[in-house]
């Protein structure tokens, strides 16, 4: 919900991040109750989960600084360069 | 009996977690809801027996991501900045409506059609198990990884840094 209403661009990051892990609890709670766990499948693909979504909030943050620093903003709604 | 009352428990911590990091204006305060929403789903990864994986969430998310979005925020003068306007934008009833509609259509036939699970079967910690998979067939899978957050640790670096050529200074936004 976050991602689609604030308008503040480390929220709308935060709210990824939410979703993200949600991705990862699903991951893990059908896995544990699947019909063989010893193959790990879902771990496995929550550990590359978990890297590939560090990496993303690297990369965010440093964009969300970029565009700070372009804009003097990070009010979403006032990003609008394209539009005009 | 017990399981119940931790999952309810750590379920509770983690959804008023998430709520808050999402509502709070206050940015400083929201990263810290929302370690407490990552320290809650680390205990509920503990629960489901994934103890590999509750470890890397505490290190990943509550040490590395945590510390570097405070970080982030509190060096950057004003990001954090005067929310004070509109705390939503416009057309959140749409948003509302289309999360419930894609709920409906995604979710609700298959949650009527699962199977009352019984409790799940034991399992052996999986530690050992998880060693040897990501050696074994997952050994390319880690080298990209590797690379991808090399890629990315850069990239970040020079996006953060801006560029600073003396053209792009005088360049039409």
């Amino acid at each position: 919900m976050g991602a689609f209403t604030r308008r503040n661009a480390i929220v709308v990051l935060f709210s990824v991040e939410i979703m993200l892990n949600a991705a990862n609890l699903n991951f893990i709670a059908f896995w544990r109750y699947s019909d063989n766990p010893e193959l790990l499948h879902g771990p496995m693909f929550t550990l590359f989960a978990i890297a590939v979504a560090a990496a993303e909030v690297a990369v965010g943050l440093a964009l969300v600084i970029a565009v700070y620093r372009h804009f003097k903003t990070v009010d979403l709604e006032s990003i609008n360069t394209l539009r005009e | 009996m017990n399981e119940e009352i931790s999952f309810w428990i750590l379920s509770a911590i983690a959804v008023l977690g998430a709520l808050v990091a999402v509502r709070k204006r206050n940015l400083i305060h929201g990263v810290f809801a929302l370690l407490v929403f990552f320290a809650g789903l680390s205990g509920l990864f503990l629960l489901l027996l994934a103890e590999f994986i509750a470890a890397v969430q505490v290190l990943v998310y509550i040490g590395a991501v945590g510390v570097l979005l405070l970080f982030a925020i509190m060096l950057t003068e004003r990001v954090a900045g005067d929310d004070d306007r509109r705390m939503i934008s416009r057309g959140w009833s749409w948003g509302l409506l289309a999360a419930a509609a894609v709920f409906v259509v995604l979710l609700l036939r298959p949650i009527q059609q699962l199977p009352s699970q019984d409790a799940a079967q034991p399992i052996k910690p999986s530690v050992e198990a998880l060693g040897h998979k990501l050696i074994n067939p997952y050994v390319v899978t880690l080298e990209v990884l590797a690379l991808l957050l090399t890629a990315a640790l850069i990239g970040a670096v020079t996006a953060a840094q801006g560029l600073r050529m003396p053209k792009e200074e005088d360049s039409p936004e």
